[in-house]
């Protein structure tokens, strides 16, 4: 015990040097967790009184039983598979194209178009993509018309709000996966090429079995991100429909939210739990598939 | 850089012919944003395509001086003021922390606050926001400037970057300056940080644009829109009954125009920075 004591003393300067992180961390980080576990687990009423009722697992209960949620799970789920494939198939296929020879100068220019909806603000991008869906105002249905080509319903319909709100997504997400694509491609090892060149491989060939293998790395990486992002699908919503039309885009951050809002703290910290599981399940699964695979 | 096969003319051209058309997609929100802007919602209205605006007329962004009650220089004001102290605190604390963390990985406590930090950036940000609201009321930091600058601070991909620079440096180097009697505060202040600027200023302009964006944990902190910045104030002018389309759009650019710039000055920072940080060591 001493010993312990002694070295923390010894080390005290980088116990200073890491003060105010692990103050941020605990505050900020840690302790917003272990309270929404904590108020997960007691009455909504009381949850913000300094001795809540504890309720055990009934807001659990209430939020599994209750059909908007599991709705709203399933959405979630089907959304977040369609976004990641999407996402990360088309920032592999911009990557390949961008790393390749073929435009010369252009490569710089296309990178920084498809960069620059990444650190555009979420929510100016997503109320201009908003508006662009717009019957009245919107350019979509504009082009449309002037192709003669029929309206796209766009957000005012539940059968295309999902697919509206997704475009607009990948328009401002997937140029964050690209780059880490472009950054895995410009560390491959080119010299395997010119000798599968040499073995007779053909272009697609080389690009199954030299290439791809090399940017698994970014592909795992890229998939866990994608999931961790899509799951959480929250400023979309928020901006350009609120849930609907119909709750057809009443995700579970936002239904948590809309719950949160109305007063219900237990339930809606219930929610994040879940979905916090999720996360943390479905990450790790994609790591040790990755993992597994490369081993084969 | 053409070893492998030779290209095509026809290759070529199809490569064009794909990549054209996608920067184009990406890029044509702005000009639209940006001529909407400088149109009357009437003259939006009877064709919504033109590429350029009839006239140009500015007077828009006196008609938008006020939002919600509030004078629009104070959002873009709070804007730049929690924008650039939350990055300069981000900045100096992840640098510090992350430095204590990889120097003496072993001392106690310190790996339990790394997995500390890493589950509470697996936690889905919006759902940790919610909570984050609870611990500003139990700290008495609602509606403050200081709670929403401190709750911006910390991020992911700053504290990687960092991370990943302070394990690359050479052990010699420190363990040199150790033998030479050096202070560890000297070993910081004179050695490592001096060695760190390139980083450091990625860092700081990472943190800028992630948190000039940042909208939901300033609304959640807020108690009034006086601590509102332009990106909350653009989402509260978006939700009103009878949108005023000109103003919206309006205001939009003024969300998006200095970040923009921002950008394509030090793209080559950002781009590098933002893949090096996301691919943890």
């Amino acid at each position: 015990m001493s010993a312990a004591l002694g070295e923390i003393w010894r080390n005290r300067i980088f116990y200073l040097f890491a003060l105010p992180f692990a103050v941020l961390t605990i505050l900020f980080g840690v302790w917003p967790i272990v309270l929404s576990i904590e108020v997960s687990f007691t009455a909504s009423a009381t949850a913000l009184k300094p001795s809540p009722t504890w309720v055990g697992w009934a807001n659990y209960a209430t939020v599994l039983a209750d059909p908007l949620f599991v709705a709203s799970l399933g959405r979630t789920l089907v959304y977040t598979v369609l976004s990641v494939v999407a996402n990360v198939g088309v920032a592999l296929g911009l990557a390949v194209l961008f790393d390749s020879t073929l435009l010369k100068r252009g490569n710089l220019f296309f990178r920084l178009a498809v960069f620059l909806p990444v650190v555009t603000p979420d929510v100016a991008g997503y109320v201009v993509w908003r508006w662009l869906y717009d019957r009245s105002f919107g350019a979509f249905n504009a082009a449309l018309a002037g192709l003669g080509l029929p309206a796209f319903t766009g957000l005012s319909s539940p059968d295309t709000a999902t697919l509206s709100l997704l475009l607009a997504e990948l328009w401002h997400h997937t140029g964050f996966y690209m780059i880490i694509f472009l950054a895995n491609l410009a560390i491959r090892d080119r010299a395997l090429e010119e000798a599968a060149v040499i073995d007779g491989a053909d272009a697609w060939q080389r690009w199954r079995w030299v290439i791809l293998p090399q940017i698994r790395p970014a592909l795992i990486i890229n998939t866990v991100y994608a999931l961790i992002q899509f799951l959480k699908t929250f400023t979309v919503v928020v901006v350009m429909t609120k849930g609907g039309p119909n709750d057809a885009t009443n995700f579970v951050s936002y239904y948590a939210w809309q719950l949160f809002d109305q007063g219900r703290y237990g339930e809606a910290t219930a929610m994040a739990t879940v979905l916090f599981g999720l996360v943390v399940v479905l990450s790790l699964g994609v790591f040790v598939f990755g993992d597994r695979e490369a081993a084969r | 850089m053409n070893g492998v096969g030779r290209t095509h003319p026809l290759l070529r051209f199809a490569a064009w012919a794909v990549a054209l058309p996608v920067a184009v997609l990406f890029l044509y929100p702005y000009w639209w944003m940006m001529v909407s802007a400088l149109r009357s919602t009437r003259e939006i209205m009877s064709a919504p395509l033109r590429l350029l605006p009839e006239r140009l007329d500015l007077s828009i962004f006196s008609e938008i001086s006020r939002i919600g009650g509030v004078e629009l220089w104070r959002y873009a004001l709070n804007s730049v003021a929690i924008t650039g102290a939350s990055t300069v605190v981000g900045v100096v604390v992840t640098a510090l922390g992350a430095y204590a963390l990889v120097r003496k990985p072993k001392l106690p406590g310190f790996a339990v606050l790394r997995w500390g930090f890493l589950v509470a950036i697996m936690y889905p940000y919006m759902l940790l926001v919610i909570p984050v609201y609870l611990v500003m009321y139990r700290l008495g930091l609602l509606g403050s400037y200081s709670g929403i600058v401190l709750f911006l601070a910390l991020g992911p991909i700053q504290f990687f970057l960092f991370e990943q620079f302070f394990r690359a440096i050479p052990k010699e180097v420190i363990e040199a300056a150790v033998i030479d009697g050096a202070s560890e505060a000297q070993i910081l202040f004179r050695i490592v940080l001096p060695m760190a600027a390139p980083v450091t200023a990625t860092v700081a302009l990472i943190t800028f644009l992630i948190n000039w964006a940042q909208w939901f944990p300033v609304m959640l902190i807020s108690t009034t829109p006086d601590t509102y910045t332009l990106p909350v104030a653009l989402l509260s002018m978006n939700g009103e009954l009878g949108a005023n389309f000109q103003g919206i759009m309006a205001l939009a650019v003024l969300v998006t125009l200095p970040i923009a710039v921002l950008f394509l000055l030090a793209q080559k920072r950002v781009m590098a920075g933002m893949a090096a940080g996301a691919v943890k060591g």
